[in-house]
């Protein structure tokens, strides 16, 4: 499997606090990455890191053998990276065609393509989700399931080659979450991405990931397989506590 | 090179790797063409009636001609500017002063006047990326009061105190009636033509990327919109716009006065005529701009001096009891809309 996205030695620091510390990992193409680590560990300003929205003080990140670590968002968009927010941070203004027909638009460059391709672009996406028929409401009129929907169709309308998936479960029913961990598989094998992939769900990662970066206090504590991770002893220490398996 | 077709309902224009489609739709003309009709047959009648009606229907094009760019900078870079007047003024001291140190006519300063307006938003374009929310409402409050000021300091130049007199004007057809019919129809002109650049501009792919730049910046850098680029053409480009509204004034009048255009109570109309429209309903600036010009009229014939207070009065009950505006009234009952509206939440 190639190198799709090299982290080299990451360090970012908020006044006195050490967020992300000397961190480094790969991600391959095709793979489902998971990444946990307790609250506060620097999740998400790895993501943040990686996306472009915050500068690493130190470190580099390359993707596809490109350095990108002075980037800005929306070039790191048009190489291939694209993400899903914490919180769903929909346009509330927009509808849900014209939201997803924006990020065709600007995402990866297409050749020949006009606003009324673009839009008949983003009727294919929001069908994906199963957003279809809610394709004309406002997206503030959306439920929360609908939101983390459209920001998933939002995301892969950018067509990206790397997808960041900050904790879609959060906040969804177990229907619904069986749901999105099916529509995220079948993202991944029709769009061909690869899925970097935060959750605090383990039951999830251990079905979907191919390999889990567990991380601490900005550094990193194990990597490997699921089953490696959740039976390394400093993960368990720091993160899962003993006997998880019982309420996971 | 640039490839141009029409196919069935719609032009398609080609240009390297680029697409562009026009859809050419006739059904959705009637409306716009009885406004315009409307628009176009006013200034005759008013002719007739009395010449201080055409002069009125002149101001209300031209606050409309100034609310219409507005609201576009408004949307483009989702931020509120509460100086749009400087442009005013520096488009018509461009125009003023080159008029009176060269003689120039009006053609000759229009391009000048532009070119400077757009230098003038240029340099103080970094204020949409470096300053949001309160600060930049702060900042671009202050720069029609600096600009005033410095007219003053600079009398010997701006005419600060005074204002400038002796500018060549719009027109000299020996007729003072038919020079008023005329320039009516050149603001007329002026005005429709904002109103549809502005409309194409707006419901082309770059007011859908606008769009999402003023609800959400930071999501809109993230899939993929340049905003600082997006941000700053629009400021720019609406600037110029604004701007020739200032040179229309310098030459209508055959003078220009700071005290005028750079003051609290002219913004203020400005303000009024785009919120009463409907928060940057292009449509509704023209609604707008009648109506204060209108309402202006009607308030210096009953209140007299207590005008200036009563103005603002207006703006706040209105605010309230129409949050979304004339147009908006119109636009929920017949809802029909294929794309969203745009609102401004900033």
């Amino acid at each position: 499997m190639a190198k799709l996205l090299k982290v080299s030695n990451i360090t970012k620091t908020f006044g006195g606090i050490v967020a992300v510390n000397n961190l480094s990992f790969d991600i391959h193409e095709g793979e489902t990455v998971g990444f946990i680590g307790p609250n506060g560990a620097g999740k998400s300003t790895v993501v943040n890191v990686l996306s472009g929205y915050l500068d690493a003080d130190s470190g580099q990140v390359e993707m596809n053998g490109v350095n990108i670590t002075n980037m800005k968002p929306h070039q790191r968009a048009h190489m291939g990276l694209a993400r899903t927010y914490q919180i769903p941070r929909p346009f509330p203004e927009l509808t849900a065609l014209a939201s997803v027909a924006t990020s065709a638009l600007c995402g990866k460059k297409r050749v020949n393509q006009s606003f009324e391709d673009a839009m008949v672009e983003a009727t294919h996406y929001l069908e994906f989700v199963g957003l279809f028929s809610k394709r004309a409401i406002l997206a503030r009129d959306l439920t929360f399931y609908e939101l983390r929907m459209l920001e998933l169709a939002r995301s892969l309308a950018t067509t990206p080659k790397l997808l960041f998936i900050d904790e879609v479960m959060a906040g969804l029913n177990p229907g619904e979450a069986r749901d999105a961990i099916q529509l995220i598989a079948r993202a991944k094998e029709q769009f061909g991405i690869t899925i970097f992939w935060i959750e605090h769900v383990m039951a999830v990662l251990m079905e979907s990931a191919d390999r889990i970066i567990a991380i601490n206090y900005g550094e990193k504590l194990a990597e490997g397989t699921p089953d490696e991770v959740v039976n390394n002893e400093a993960v368990i220490e720091a993160y899962l506590g003993r006997g998880w398996k019982a309420y996971a | 090179m640039v490839d141009i077709e029409l196919k069935r309902d719609r032009v398609t224009i080609r240009l390297k790797d680029k697409k562009w489609e026009w859809i050419i739709e006739p059904r959705y003309w009637r409306n716009s063409i009885i406004w315009v009709a409307l628009l176009l047959v006013f200034p005759a009648v008013a002719y007739f009636i009395s010449p201080g009606l055409i002069n009125a229907m002149i101001s209300a094009n031209l606050l409309a001609a100034i609310a219409i760019p507005m609201s576009l900078m408004t949307l483009g870079t989702g931020r509120v500017n509460f100086g749009p007047n400087f442009f005013v003024g520096v488009g018509g001291y461009a125009a003023a002063l080159l008029s009176i140190a060269y003689g120039w006519g009006p053609l000759a300063t229009l391009p000048f006047a532009i070119l400077i307006t757009l230098f003038a938003a240029l340099i103080f374009s970094p204020l949409v990326i470096v300053a949001r929310g309160l600060y930049y409402v702060l900042l671009s409050l202050l720069l029609p009061f600096v600009f005033f000021e410095v007219t003053i300091i600079y009398t010997d130049i701006f005419k600060g105190d005074t204002g400038l007199f002796g500018i060549k004007p719009l027109l000299d057809l020996g007729n003072a009636r038919i020079n008023f019919l005329v320039i009516a129809y050149i603001s007329i002109v002026i005005m429709v033509l904002f109103l549809w650049i502005i409309n194409k501009v707006v419901k082309s792919r770059y007011g859908l990327i606008m769009a999402a730049i003023n609800d959400d910046e930071e999501v809109a850098h993230g899939i993929g919109v340049n905003i600082n680029k997006v941000k700053i053409l629009s400021f720019v480009f609406s600037a110029g716009m604004i701007g020739v509204a200032g040179w229309f004034y310098a030459h209508y009048f055959s003078s220009f006065a700071g005290q005028t255009y750079l003051t609290f109570t002219f913004m203020l109309k400005i303000f009024l005529a785009m919120m009463i429209g409907g928060r940057t309903q292009i449509f509704g600036c023209v609604v707008g701009g009648y109506f204060v010009t209108f309402l202006e009229m009607i308030l210096i014939r009953t209140m007299g001096p207590i005008q200036p207070v009563v103005f603002p009065i207006i703006l706040i009950i209105l605010l309230f009891a129409l949050p979304e505006g004339l147009f908006g009234i119109y636009r929920k009952r017949r809802y029909r809309e294929y794309f969203p509206t745009i609102h401004v939440r900033r």
